[in-house]
């Protein structure tokens, strides 16, 4: 009776959980609770802007990390990883030299092809910069191809804004406007405000402006109230959403958000399509 | 492919003989009532007439409360890393059409999108023996009112009792191997004697929704802001018993472990998880898309008769095999549920 099947005779990929190790490059202290990594990977993530990764130590566990680089042909990754439990502690306590799993990329992610010839307005709220960046350094890095580009990033406290560096050099090409909820005593050269108020002052045509916004989740709504103040039309917004995440691969059910996985449909979502979805955006 | 008729009392010979050369599981006495899949042994009571469905449906010996996905071991900052699969071969026996629904949807789940190496390939090694439902296993059942009772999909040989002898059918390739040497008598008449055995069901056959199952998807999908979220809630306890015990629940957590006595290996392995379970739809930061146990709930069941049903156009991915509103504590049942929307749906339209 010959009735064993082997998994060699299915055409299944053994590996869907196996992480690909990647060696730390760098490890940068950007703030009190986020550091940004440079790891090199064995062969080119592919990935497209807005997409992510799952992000591991053996022995520790595995996370869900975007991408924060634009895409590349070398072998390189840059993540921004906010310490905010045990497993990301660990993370903050690697140098380089050290290796980390990666899986990836997931998620939709952007079509830089949606945005050509469009007005683009970034718009990020703390760490909603790092996925940001992934889809803000190509479109800086093609200018004739995209329309004019305003970037407006947010934060609590100067102590705590991301990619300083980064957004002083995009400022020399493009509208930068960088915004504090408070200086909380500290030097600061930008805006005190909140993301939303530079949005009336704008100078926007909706026919031909695309959003694209990412930070936590008490920042949308107010956002969105002010681009409808704007007539920018819900099709011509992108938004970036934030799930736990186990798998990567729409099973594990946990960035189900209705009948949509966050990780395979999202985690960008055209805003048109998720506004009548509940517990989308709280 | 011929289907043969044997005495009810071949049956146990014939299990016992594929025992000896395979895992076996068979719904076996278990407590004072119950009845657990366990493999069978010499001396095993093979019957299927005292059936109960089991606390834990079978469909989860392809997807284990927890598995390990992969080992490692570390040499400095190298590793080396092995997946984990289990291609080992077993039998279900003694499944019911509820249960073989159950499989069947946990199949076209792990095939959708990137394939499930770990569940696919014991799917792949596991043969299915069905057993027919003439009668309804308990007052908690409702498989007739999911579409369940006639499901057949999935089994390598479907049994069916008629009268005091049991039509055997092999349904694959496989069936037909497992039943080779057992020299069972060639049948005439099949499809008459099917008919006379599912003619002889209770009609209604188990409890029935208020609406045709057609209509669930629907009913279930206009209703958010339902009062009936919250009255189903009031006394759950979050514990998630009702996901654990679902053939077609399935979400999990993923976790990493060392080894303790050497720290340089160690294995990612995953766990069962629940979304009626508080932090589940928790992210970093501590937002819950989902705090309260009504959100939870409500989540829940529009899985079962709304996104999933969906997403693979399916009738229902709730069995109706009862297994939740039975171990539920608080005596929530997802039945009442739906016909308390139903109802609503009735009451606002």
């Amino acid at each position: 009776m010959n009735v064993t099947a082997s998994a060699s005779d299915t055409t299944l990929d053994k590996n869907l959980y196996l992480p690909r190790m990647a060696t730390i490059l760098a490890v940068e202290e950007m703030t009190a609770r986020e550091k940004f990594f440079r790891v090199e990977l064995s062969q080119p993530l592919g990935h497209r802007p807005g997409q992510f990764v799952m992000l591991s130590r053996l022995g520790i566990g595995e996370a869900p990390i975007s991408v924060s680089c634009g895409p590349r042909d070398d072998t390189i990754l840059e993540m921004v990883v906010r310490n905010a439990g045990s497993l990301t502690q660990v993370f903050h306590g690697l140098q380089p030299g050290q290796k980390v799993g990666v899986r990836g990329p997931f998620g939709s992610g952007f079509d830089l092809a949606d945005l050509y010839d469009k007005d683009i307005v970034f718009i990020a709220g703390g760490l909603g910069l790092a996925p940001l960046r992934s889809l803000i350094q190509p479109v800086l890095a093609q200018p004739d191809r995209f329309g004019t580009v305003t970037i407006i990033s947010g934060c609590r406290t100067p102590a705590e804004e991301l990619y300083r560096a980064d957004l002083q050099s995009w400022s020399h090409k493009v509208k930068v406007i960088r915004l504090v909820d408070k200086t909380a005593n500290l030097p600061w050269d930008g805006q005190v405000g909140l993301v939303t108020a530079p949005i009336a002052q704008l100078d926007l045509d909706p026919g031909r402006t695309v959003v694209a916004l990412c930070g936590p989740p008490v920042m949308y709504k107010f956002v969105l109230m002010e681009l409808d103040a704007r007539r920018i039309p819900h099709s011509q917004i992108f938004v970036d959403l934030e799930r736990r995440m186990k798998c990567g691969v729409g099973k594990c059910g946990h960035c189900q958000i209705n009948h949509v996985y966050c990780c395979q449909e999202g985690p960008v979502y055209r805003f048109d399509h998720i506004e009548h979805l509940p517990e989308a955006l709280q | 492919m011929s289907t043969f008729l044997i005495r009810k009392d071949a049956v146990p010979d014939w299990i016992q003989r594929l025992a000896r050369e395979n895992a076996v599981y068979f719904p076996q006495r278990a407590g004072q009532s119950g009845f657990r899949f366990e493999p069978v042994q010499e001396g095993s009571e093979i019957q299927f007439e005292q059936y109960h469905p089991t606390i834990v449906p079978p469909g989860k010996k392809l997807a284990p409360a927890g598995e390990v996905l992969f080992q490692y071991r570390r040499e400095g900052e190298d590793a080396v890393v092995e997946p984990v699969v289990d291609a080992s071969f077993r039998i279900l026996a003694g499944v019911r059409p509820c249960d073989l629904k159950g499989i069947d949807l946990m199949d076209q789940a792990n095939r959708e999108g990137c394939a499930d190496p770990h569940y696919l390939t014991r799917r792949a090694n596991t043969a299915i023996i069905a057993y027919d439902c003439l009668t309804p296993c308990d007052k908690a059942c409702f498989c007739d009112a999911t579409g369940s009772l006639r499901c057949r999909k999935g089994a390598d040989i479907f049994l069916t009792p008629v009268d005091e002898d049991v039509l055997v059918e092999p349904l694959s390739e496989r069936g037909l191997a497992l039943l080779a040497g057992a020299n069972f008598p060639i049948c005439g008449n099949v499809e008459a004697r099917k008919a006379k055995a599912e003619g002889g069901r209770a009609k209604p056959f188990g409890r029935q929704f208020k609406a045709p199952l057609q209509q669930i998807p629907g009913i279930v999908a206009k209703q958010w802001h339902s009062p009936v979220w919250e009255k189903h809630v009031q006394q759950c306890f979050s514990c998630g018993s009702c996901n654990l015990v679902c053939p077609t629940c399935y979400c999990f957590n993923v976790q990493d472990d060392f080894d303790l006595t050497n720290t340089s290996a160690g294995q990612r392995s995953r766990t069962w998880d629940g979304c009626m379970l508080p932090n589940f739809a928790e992210v970093a930061g501590g937002h819950n898309f989902r705090s309260h146990p009504a959100d939870r709930q409500r989540h829940r069941v529009k899985r079962k008769f709304e996104y999933l049903t969906k997403r693979f156009e399916e009738g229902s991915f709730c069995t109706g095999c009862g297994r939740c509103g039975r171990q539920c504590t608080a005596g929530i049942d997802i039945f009442d549920i739906v016909n308390d929307l139903v109802d609503n749906t009735e009451a606002t339209s």
